[in-house]
């Protein structure tokens, strides 16, 4: 055994050495590591232990709703039941626990358990064991990280969406929500009324996120949040719905008068006499025209000093997105000049209108905006609850009752229309708590049946006899093999919104403020968060070969198309959903040869040291259950132990054996 | 014949596999080997043999680069500029392009109904409209299908950028998706052996990977998993490939990288010329950038220029080497952009009229097809559809545009999309 083990490690050395860092960024890294007296290819000391605190805080999951959860999901196995019999189906068999340890974990966690977790798991003879692990996972970091993925694809989450839009803020509210299981109607209430600048008020990132683009901006969150697609509208009548461009504009004329600029001092408060209204709008002006005044200079200094090149284009950012704050004032929509319908005259102005029902009583009074959100995330307004309670059950199953989830719409309808009224009234039951509703539907006995092929172009319609056979996304993918890698994925966490706040803020309205403060505001600024300096931290502390080993929820995004995320398909951040799990021949190379599949070996990865914990006898069932998260078949054993032995050396062996279950289908599969 | 003016002429090359063959993969290969050299041998009667397709990612304007309107208040601050063919203009970003009209058969009145960036694209590439129920392959992986790889070893298919949205093979045989390339100045990553593993070596992980995986595999079986299977066998059949260099445009001298340009388009414009050169069927590269909802006259200063250094650069080095008469280049775009400047400076969607543009093999140089009204909003003289336009180049390609092919779910569909081929721009 000693023998065996001594050899892994010289191997494991040689391998790490001999693969040559490829890219710009693996030589950047590799400089780093030089500089910091690190030798090459070893793995970063930030990710050889594991944290000694929780990473974050979660919402507790209350143990005593578990009869509640579990009676909910009875009833949904026996709404599916019913439909299987009608037409003449059975549902898939029940998973193993072994199957079902891997599968939660992918799906609530976001990644593959760890050799510790599946040993707990199967070792446990605990009837309630798989409800426990789930409503374990439910309040960990990893199911926070998971779903911030999940959001971040839909949302379209990035740090800079346009030059001057600094997002880590947003980005942090959103993973913070989660964290607080913030239920989802109020957060997208709160998503499209937010006010102020983003480290004010990080929640006007959604509005933000359109900047310029009023107009797709309503196509977008209708389409997000009611999963109707209302876009082509925008431009003519839609050809194949009922949608007219003067409906898009009556609704888009509810949020017309927002707007992105950094606004004066108000001066008029309701509830002032005349008279106190009339001098407080004085002051409001007066003051209005000092600040103005003020931040007009900054900006020309400004602007004086990047021309003659004492400070870089960064500072014009730096400004304007101090200058960048959401605020709202009714203002009137006019139609489009080239107007061509008989119900209006070209450029006339129209009245705001929701697309069907009404406006609650209680946003009666308010402004647009307000009665917008307050229309659109009404429990009255069932679309809203019906789109989510679909989008969460696909985010499960594998495929949405309506598909695509954001295409609603009477000739699309419901593969089992029963089923998905059903589980709007679980949401609406619930009172939007996704966690909750996420709860149930991993509950059912319909989830925790083997998957089942899907054929999107099937004429029959999926009936869910167990879920559909799903690729790992990217993110669960990139994740899961961090498990193997390293002993703690949470080395780092992107910027907290406090942290940013501190530093983005350069105070240009606050009276007295010179070029000077701001130019000096926006040096601390550049120390913490410029994008060079900030990757180089990264590469530095958590960098092996040119990959930055923290949770894909940690990492800059987009990243470059090369990266591995974005081979397997991570979206770019700019269409909604642009997520895939299409298969390409680059990801075969990355995974046959790439530095990732060889972080692994490397001394101090979670497997290597698994692996050198263990008699050598046990190194070939260790390396499946690390992997696979199951024991390897009698067969498969002793195939792999006659592999290992025929090696030429033990350890070479094993590196085999962890690359071919690696570049398994099983693997990236989940079944 | 034309496409034998490769550095390896047919015979060579089939020497040239047959060792890597016996080299890397065994003899096992050889009888697939032979039927593809084979298939490439018979003459086509078609004129484009490779085709090269620019995608303008993010929908480009027409009035600022092949459709401009002299003296409209629309025309903002892009100067129209006379190009080789008399009374012809174009934006003066496109200098280079402009000399070289007597190539370019330009279409100003295409139109569609979406103005939705990615349904854009999938219609463009498809010829289809995106519905949820069949994905429909790319014009790139019809071609593979009707005219068949050239090189063994190389794909017959790359995408010059992001592959995650793009339709691909659809419902054809997923080898034909294509591989996608995100970063022409690194080419195609990973593709070797780290020194420490054997072949000898990668061959037993590979069986000790299938061996393990086959109770899965064939629990599984169906679309999914095929696509990762098949491409399992393509990859393992570049690794080792003499060809590979064709990924590798450093090898290219650095004055010809400094014609094309240190752009994204010009990079990926170089590759493409080395693929094709290579036997590569069909490279499509992709150009983002073109959503210039805000200052869109600064914004084309800097894409225009980099497309007509680009694409003009192209099209005199496929010239110089002959290969322009084997090889159809498209330029295409989403839909194009408003007339009216909107208050940021910039435009925004118009799928109403735009303009795309074709050269080289198969096309008629220095013709100009439809007419888009005074102000570039709507068609006003020849209205062409995508399918038209789709068609026209399975036409140039000499492929069955007629002929229905069957969908598995029994749907009958046409390469191009059914339309008619514009006569006045094909050879």
């Amino acid at each position: 055994m000693q023998r065996v083990i001594a050899c892994l490690l010289v191997v494991a050395a040689a391998l790490a050495v001999e693969a040559a860092p490829a890219t710009k960024a693996a030589r950047a890294a590799k400089r780093a590591e030089k500089n910091s007296g690190q030798p090459g290819a070893r793995l970063p000391a930030a990710v050889l232990e594991a944290p000694a605190s929780p990473v974050m805080q979660v919402a507790s999951v209350d143990r005593a709703r578990r009869p509640v959860v579990e009676a909910a999901a009875r009833q949904i196995d026996s709404l599916l039941e019913q439909h299987w019999h009608e037409h003449g189906v059975a549902g898939s068999e029940p998973l193993s626990d072994a199957q079902f340890v891997r599968r939660i974990h992918l799906e609530l966690a976001g990644q593959i358990p760890t050799f510790d977790d599946t040993m707990r798991f199967l070792d446990s003879k605990s009837p309630s064991k798989r409800a426990d692990l789930i409503d374990e996972l439910l309040e960990s970091s990893d199911y926070v990280s998971h779903t911030y993925n999940f959001w971040a694809d839909i949302l379209r989450l990035c740090e800079r969406p346009q030059k001057d839009l600094f997002f880590e803020p947003y980005l942090d509210w959103v993973k913070r929500s989660i964290a607080d299981n913030r239920p989802y109607d109020q957060w997208v209430h709160e998503l499209l009324t937010a006010d102020g600048k983003v480290w004010e008020n990080p929640a006007v990132g959604f509005q933000l996120r359109d900047k310029g683009m009023p107009l797709p901006y309503v196509d977008n969150t209708v389409r997000v949040f009611l999963g109707t697609q209302i876009g082509c509208a925008q431009c003519h009548d839609h050809p194949f719905d009922s949608w007219t461009q003067h409906q898009f504009y009556e609704l888009a004329a509810l949020t017309s008068g927002t707007r992105m600029r950094l606004e004066g001092a108000v001066g008029k408060k309701k509830g002032m006499t005349k008279e106190e209204a009339k001098e407080a709008a004085l002051a409001a002006r007066q003051a209005n025209t000092e600040t103005f005044r003020q931040v007009r200079q900054i900006v020309v200094e400004a602007n004086q000093q990047i021309r003659d090149k004492k400070v870089d284009q960064g500072l014009r950012q730096f400004i304007n997105a101090n200058l960048t704050s959401v605020n709202y004032h009714d203002a009137k929509l006019l139609l489009p000049h080239d107007y061509r319908y008989d119900d209006a005259q070209p450029l006339a102005a129209v009245a705001p209108r929701v697309l069907w029902g009404e406006i609650p009583t209680a946003a009666a009074g308010k402004d647009g905006r307000e009665q917008f959100a307050a229309w659109l995330t009404s429990r009255e307004n069932r679309q809203f609850a019906r789109t989510i309670a679909n989008r969460m059950w696909r985010k499960v199953m594998g495929v949405g009752l309506v598909e695509p989830v954001d295409d609603f719409r009477e000739g699309n309808p419901a593969s089992n229309p029963e089923l998905l009224e059903h589980l709007t009234d679980l949401m609406l039951s619930l009172d939007f708590d996704l966690r909750e509703f996420i709860r149930v539907i991993v509950s059912t006995n319909a989830y925790q049946r083997r998957a089942v092929l899907h054929d999107p172009t099937s004429a029959t319609p999926f009936r869910f006899t167990g879920p559909a056979l799903k690729r790992m996304t990217a993110e669960q993918l990139w994740d899961s093999i961090l498990v193997l890698v390293a002993h703690n994925e949470w080395a780092f966490q992107r910027p907290t919104v406090e942290a940013y706040a501190a530093r983005a803020e350069g105070h240009l309205t606050a009276p007295g403020t010179s070029y000077n403060d701001v130019e000096q505001a926006y040096e601390r600024f550049n120390q913490a968060f410029s994008k060079k300096r900030y990757l180089t931290r990264l590469h530095k502390n958590y960098g092996y070969q040119g990959q930055v080993l923290v949770r894909a929820s940690e990492l800059p995004t987009p990243l470059p198309l090369g990266h591995f995320l974005r081979q397997f398909g991570q979206s770019d951040r700019e269409s909604i959903e642009g997520g895939r799990t299409v298969a390409t021949v680059p990801q075969i190379l990355s995974m046959f040869n790439g530095p990732i599949t060889h972080s692994m070996l490397v001394p101090g990865s979670a497997l290597h040291d698994e692996v050198m914990s263990h008699d050598s006898q046990q190194a070939v069932d260790v390396v499946f259950l690390s992997i696979l998260s199951h024991r390897p078949s009698a067969e498969d054993r002793s195939f792999a132990i006659q592999e290992i032995r025929s090696a030429e050396t033990p350890t070479a062996g094993i590196g085999n054996l962890v690359w071919a279950l690696l570049n398994t289908r099983e693997f990236i599969f989940i079944q | 014949m034309k496409h034998q003016r490769h550095w390896l002429d047919a015979l060579s090359r089939r020497e040239a596999f047959a060792r890597i063959a016996r080299a890397t993969l065994g003899v096992g290969l050889m009888p697939a080997l032979s039927r593809q050299l084979d298939a490439a041998a018979v003459e086509t009667p078609a004129r484009a043999k490779n085709i090269i397709y620019v995608m303008m990612h993010g929908a480009m304007s027409h009035l600022d680069t092949f459709d401009p309107k002299p003296g409209r208040e629309e025309q903002g601050e892009t100067k129209p500029i006379q190009t080789k063919t008399p009374g012809i203009l174009f934006g003066h970003t496109l200098e280079k392009l402009a000399s070289l009209s007597d190539r370019l058969a330009i279409i100003r009145s295409l139109s569609t109904e979406t103005g939705a960036h990615e349904q854009g694209r999938y219609l463009m590439r498809t010829s289809y409209p995106m519905i949820n129920s069949i994905r429909h392959p790319a014009f790139g992986a019809w071609a593979v299908h009707g005219m068949g790889k050239i090189s063994r070893d190389l794909p017959g298919y790359v995408l010059v950028g992001n592959g995650n949205e793009h339709p691909g093979a659809g419902f054809l045989d997923p080898a034909l998706t294509p591989v996608p390339v995100a970063d022409p100045t690194k080419g195609l990553e990973n593709t070797t052996r780290p020194r420490y593993l054997s072949a000898e070596n990668f061959d037993r992980r590979l069986a000790l990977a299938n061996r393990i995986d086959r109770d899965f595999k064939e629990r599984y079986a169906g679309q999914q998993l095929d696509a990762y299977n098949q491409l399992y066998k393509d990859a393992i059949r570049l690794m080792g490939s003499v060809d590979l260099q064709a990924f590798d445009i450093a090898r290219e001298k650095p004055e010809v990288r400094e014609r094309y340009g240190d752009s994204q388009v010009g990079l990926g414009c170089l590759l493409a010329r080395r693929l094709v050169e290579s036997g590569v069927r069909c490279v499509e590269v992709e150009f983002g950038g073109w959503d210039m909802h805000r200052d869109v006259f600064e914004e084309m200063d800097e894409k225009g220029r980099q497309l007509d250094r680009a694409v003009g650069t192209l099209l005199e080095d496929l010239e110089d080497r002959g290969l322009l008469a084997s090889t159809l280049v498209v330029l295409a775009t989403e839909f194009g952009r408003t007339p009216r400047i909107n208050e940021n400076a910039g435009r925004d969607h118009h799928p109403g009229v735009f303009s795309c543009v074709l050269a080289g093999a198969g096309v008629q140089g220095g013709a100009v097809f439809g007419a888009s009204d005074e102000r570039g909003f709507r068609p006003d003289k020849d209205p062409v559809s995508v399918a038209d336009f789709n068609t026209t180049i399975a036409a140039a390609c000499g492929l069955p545009f007629d002929k229905e092919f069957h969908a598995p779910n029994g749907r009958p569909f046409k390469i191009g999309g059914g339309g008619t081929p514009i006569a006045a721009v094909l050879a």
